[in-house]
């Protein structure tokens, strides 16, 4: 019996339990007009129909919150504004990493019996529902109040500084950040709706303005407007409802390892080592299993840092590895194909939303001119607050399980 | 959400009953750490229960106020308005002579002299009747 197989027998396990049935985006980028809750609703109403279900069949709401939306219980707010009254519901927050923490807590749900299908949503207006200073201020309110917040430092200083004590242990250099954004940024012309598509250059991210060292613009994470949305249901139901392309959920796992950054154990390595382990755990699948992947990607050295405790290359080698092109077409693990929230889009915490919507569009192999040849795995790994929350999540075909 | 308003003012700590001691002796120019009397952890920052062993004989020293930069980080986008008269500044994680870190700011000189590993002394700076930041200058 393959360790793939023992692992299905476990009793507990979620694996291949919980498949993706629908998948739909609102539109992304500049989105003037347009409330969190419609961009939520308008990326729940495309995934319904990619579902081919109606609003009625969904009895469990898992949404992340807006900062743009005053409702302190985005996911009630949102089943209202859509016209659902849900049996199962709640607005999860741990910063980036909430959005794998929603599919595997969708998974447990339905696997455990409080729901049968779960719609995971999301949807915020950085760029449009905020001013460019609220929205930085926003941010930064997410530090703590007492021994971080009164010095001025914004969420970026806390991974810039993780990055920066990256490049004294490793030698990581600015140009190795920089190919992060430069080959994200090839990717995402290649796909229909990103925020940002014109090409640009190493030297271009070098000459970008200083925004808190190491980190330049062009290695910061965009700022913009969009949702996204999910319809999970049991592997059973998806099967009865004669779904296509069911894209299970293989293994999840999470780790938290500090609340303020002066408390992670490790600058340079992450609770992501922990939380991938688990994923790779349960799913009966390594690093190099891996087809295709969406690595969160607040920052340019995040990456680095990531394909690292992801397990894709040895610690330390995170800078070498993108530079030698292992993170694109050709490479041993293409990541962030739609370009990320560097070069697609980030509204915030739905931005790793969007990593999602790609990797089971890869894996249905709907990419048309992105699409990585024969995936059939793949892995998303979310993360925030300077490392603070971590969550991964697997996910393959049927033919995966 | 916060208010514009709200925006242009620089947050300050709001001491509550876990850290009280700590913002009364920085104000009284001493930098308080926490020694667990159980099991010997030292700690920052101040809180009811020992983060090593639970225990909660937690004696309050002063800080010998040295201590080594970690890393760091020079802001030149102001994390919202209340800061943009102040970029760009060096933003410090410093690691304490006694072993616990801290975020910090770089006073007392420009922030293009911050190196790793450099040494560097506590300075209480009062920015309120009742708060004072600790901050860090080269040793």
């Amino acid at each position: 019996m393959t360790k793939a197989a023992a692992l299905a027998g476990h009793r507990n396990s979620l694996r291949g339990q919980v498949a993706i049935v629908g998948i739909g985006l609102s539109p992304v980028g500049k989105v003037p007009g347009r409330s969190p809750l419609w961009l939520a609703a308008a990326a729940a109403k495309q995934a319904l129909a990619d579902a081919g279900m109606q609003k009625s069949e969904i009895d469990g709401v898992l949404a992340s919150p807006a900062m743009a939306a005053q409702f302190h219980r985005f996911s009630v707010a949102f089943s209202e504004y859509f016209g659902v009254r849900p049996t199962f519901s709640n607005t999860l927050q741990v910063s980036g990493a909430t959005a794998a923490t929603m599919f595997n807590i969708a998974a447990a749900a339905i696997h455990g019996g409080l729901a049968e299908t779960v719609l995971v949503v999301g949807g915020d207006s950085l760029l449009s529902g905020l001013t460019p200073e609220l929205a930085l201020r926003s941010l930064t309110e997410s530090r703590d109040q007492q021994y971080e917040m009164p010095f001025g430092i914004p969420v970026a200083n806390t991974f810039a500084m993780t990055a920066h004590r990256h490049m004294k242990e490793f030698g990581t250099t600015p140009e190795q950040l920089a190919q992060v954004a430069v080959t994200q940024r090839r990717h995402a012309a290649r796909t229909p709706g990103a925020q940002q598509t014109e090409p640009i250059t190493v030297e271009d991210v070098l000459n970008s303005k200083m925004v808190t060292s190491p980190y330049r613009k062009l290695d910061c994470s965009l700022i913009s407007d969009g949702g996204a949305a999910f319809v999970l249901t049991s592997a059973e139901r998806a099967k009865a409802l004669g779904i296509e392309k069911p894209i299970y959920i293989l293994g999840g796992g999470e780790c938290y390892t500090h609340e303020h950054i002066f408390l992670m154990p490790s600058l340079t390595t992450t609770g992501a080592v922990q939380s991938s382990q688990k994923a790779y755990a349960m799913a009966g699948y390594g690093p190099k299993d891996m087809h295709t992947a969406g690595v969160y990607d607040c920052f340019t050295g995040t990456v680095i840092m990531m394909l690292e405790d992801l397990g894709f290359c040895p610690k330390g080698e995170g800078g070498r590895f993108v530079a030698d092109g292992q993170m694109t077409y050709g490479g041993q693990i293409p990541s962030n194909t739609h370009g990320g929230l560097l070069s697609f889009a980030h509204s915030g915490i739905p931005g790793s939303l969007f990593h999602f919507h790609e990797v089971v569009a890869q894996l249905r192999g709907e990419c048309g001119a992105r699409q990585v040849a024969s995936a059939e795995l793949g892995l998303v790994h979310s993360l925030g607050a300077g490392f603070a929350t971590n969550a991964t999540t697997i996910l393959g075909t049927e033919n995966t399980l | 959400m916060i208010s514009l308003e709200d925006a242009a003012r620089k947050p300050l700590p709001s001491p509550d009953a876990d850290t009280a001691a700590l913002w009364r002796g920085l104000r009284d120019g001493q930098l308080l750490l926490q020694h667990c009397d159980d099991c010997g952890n030292v700690q920052f920052y101040q809180q009811g229960f020992c983060r090593h062993c639970s225990g909660e004989n937690l004696t309050h020293r002063p800080a010998s106020g040295r201590g080594k930069v970690h890393s760091f980080s020079v802001v030149h986008r102001a994390p919202g308005p209340a800061f943009k008269n102040d970029v760009p500044y060096a933003v410090l994680l410093v690691e304490l002579a006694e072993g616990p870190r801290m975020i910090s700011t770089y006073t007392g000189g420009k922030p293009d002299e911050v190196t790793f590993d450099m040494d560097v002394v506590l300075v209480c700076e009062p920015v309120s009747d009742d708060i004072a930041l600790p901050r860090f200058k080269r040793a």
